[in-house]
């Protein structure tokens, strides 16, 4: 039999651009309009199955895949690192079905899918941020009826959130949320901004970059669109407020950004440092170069 | 076989054409190019894009009288497999202002799903113009735009989160305006 792949005047492309066929995508594409086009609002997607497992970023990836053009630079993170099991699994995906170009530079990535974090350098407009998400539905712990999160939404009923909200300051005398803190998007739809620290919260908050959402198992997908409202809930006299642990990156001696917490040694030492490995590394430059002078 | 009704690379085309879409729908208010493709001489390059990159068999397409050509349904049925539908279930509609009006026969969504409600393709024409001021989100403090029947779209932003979705079109050119986006007219003689 004439084995066609291993004849080099016929160029056979393996994948379509960016894996997904154009019928998925043309599908997606109209989910993702209207999702900017209501803020906050799940639209439900009829998700296809990707190389990879549920809770990997199926949903992040198939957004991606719907909005990747060829000059596209592509940036991917998994709880802030580039380098991450994740993050280089899903960057060697596009590279090989999409052959656009990465780079680890916040800055300098026009397309960002990232697993629970938002990165520290400030976004641009017309950069796009693509989020992962596991459960996309804010009241789903709260209320397990599909049918019912979505007539409350509707009603924008969400009286159970803040009563969540105030069982955990009547428990612990503080919202005990750390990640995951619903946020009412332009004044409508309380949202899941997915598991990011709430210290990222009030990054969401009038981004010039437009944030999307992918929830591949739950197939909703959402959106908010750059310069919007997003709120993150609290009450007058318990003020929302964005968290850190109180200590320095051990690495680049940054305190304002989001650090993750290492033990060291056996008898349980512990150091901190950046989430985000691209501003550590920024930082550590800067270091430097000011050493220098 | 070259098909002459076509995006000329099908899948990296619609991909720049989408992009564009995503940018014009997330910045209202902003003008942004589409890419060039072969149509009907009746529908600008950026309405064809627009049919070309979202519909399939699953969108029901309205064409309004000036549209409704055989040329263009041929066009639109071989390249997306989409319907030709009436107004009240259109998902797309394609025209021109006044051929468009009413706009309340276009369904705006439910309560539960406000995403089943129609986007509205407006193709240039000589329709009256109207200065208005535009916020909300994707708008950075305000923009200043000119509307045909203002009215119609302050109308339209009070159903939110229900509403229609709207895209300009002239040329290579496209400018949204989406349910979300307040409108307040400038003029006061108006």
């Amino acid at each position: 039999m004439n084995d066609m792949s291993k004849d080099k005047n016929i160029d056979i492309q393996i994948y379509n651009f960016a894996y997904l066929d154009e019928n998925t995508k043309r599908m997606i594409r109209r989910a993702l309009l209207k999702a900017l086009c209501i803020p906050g609002y799940q639209v439900p997607f009829s998700s296809r199955e990707m190389p990879m497992p549920y809770g990997w970023g199926t949903g992040g990836i198939q957004v991606t895949s719907a909005c990747l053009i060829p000059k596209d630079v592509l940036k991917v993170i998994d709880q802030g690192a580039d380098d991450t099991t994740n993050a280089v699994s899903i960057r060697k995906f596009f590279q090989k079905t999409a052959n656009v170009a990465v780079t680890e530079k916040t800055s300098d990535a026009s397309l960002i899918q990232t697993r629970h974090r938002i990165p520290e350098t400030k976004l641009k407009e017309q950069q796009i941020l693509v989020y992962q998400v596991p459960i996309p539905e804010p009241l789903r712990f709260l209320e397990p009826r599909e049918t019912e999160t979505r007539k409350m939404h509707a009603l924008s009923e969400y009286g159970l959130m803040f009563v969540k909200l105030y069982e955990d300051i009547a428990k612990h005398g503080h919202i005990e949320t750390a990640y995951a803190y619903p946020v009412k998007t332009n004044g409508n739809y309380v949202t899941d901004p997915s598991p990011i620290p709430k210290f990222d919260n009030p990054k969401m908050n009038n981004n010039p970059a437009i944030q999307l959402f992918g929830a591949g198992r739950e197939q909703r997908i959402y959106a908010i669109p750059p310069y919007t409202n997003v709120k993150s809930l609290d009450f007058e006299d318990y003020p929302f407020e964005a968290m850190k642990a109180n200590f320095k990156c051990s690495i680049c001696g940054s305190s304002d950004s989001y650090l993750d917490e290492i033990i060291v040694s056996d008898d349980g030492k512990r150091s901190y440092i950046c989430s985000d490995t691209d501003y550590c590394k920024e930082q550590t430059q800067l270091n430097s170069k000011e050493e220098d002078q | 076989m070259e098909n002459n009704y076509h995006f000329s690379e099908e899948s990296i085309n619609s991909s720049i054409s989408f992009r564009s879409l995503v940018n014009a729908t997330s910045y209202p208010g902003r003008h942004f190019q589409i890419t060039k493709l072969k149509k009907p001489n009746i529908l600008s390059n950026a309405a064809a894009t627009i049919l070309i990159t979202l519909c399939d068999n699953e969108s029901n397409v309205y064409l309004s009288k000036d549209f409704s050509t055989d040329e263009v349904k041929d066009w639109l049925i071989f390249n997306t497999g989409a319907i030709v539908s009436d107004k009240q279930n259109a998902n797309f509609a394609v025209g021109d202002w006044e051929s468009l009006l009413p706009l309340d026969e276009f369904k705006t969504g439910v309560p539960e799903y406000p995403e089943r409600s129609a986007t509205l393709i407006i193709e240039e024409s000589n329709y009256k113009k109207i200065k208005c001021n535009i916020n909300g989100p994707g708008i950075k403090d305000k923009l200043q735009i000119e509307l045909p029947n203002p009215e119609l779209f302050i109308n339209n932003s009070h159903l939110y989160p229900l509403g229609l979705d709207f895209y300009f079109t002239n040329d290579l050119d496209i400018l949204s305006i989406p349910r979300s986006t307040k409108i307040s007219v400038t003029n006061s003689e108006y």
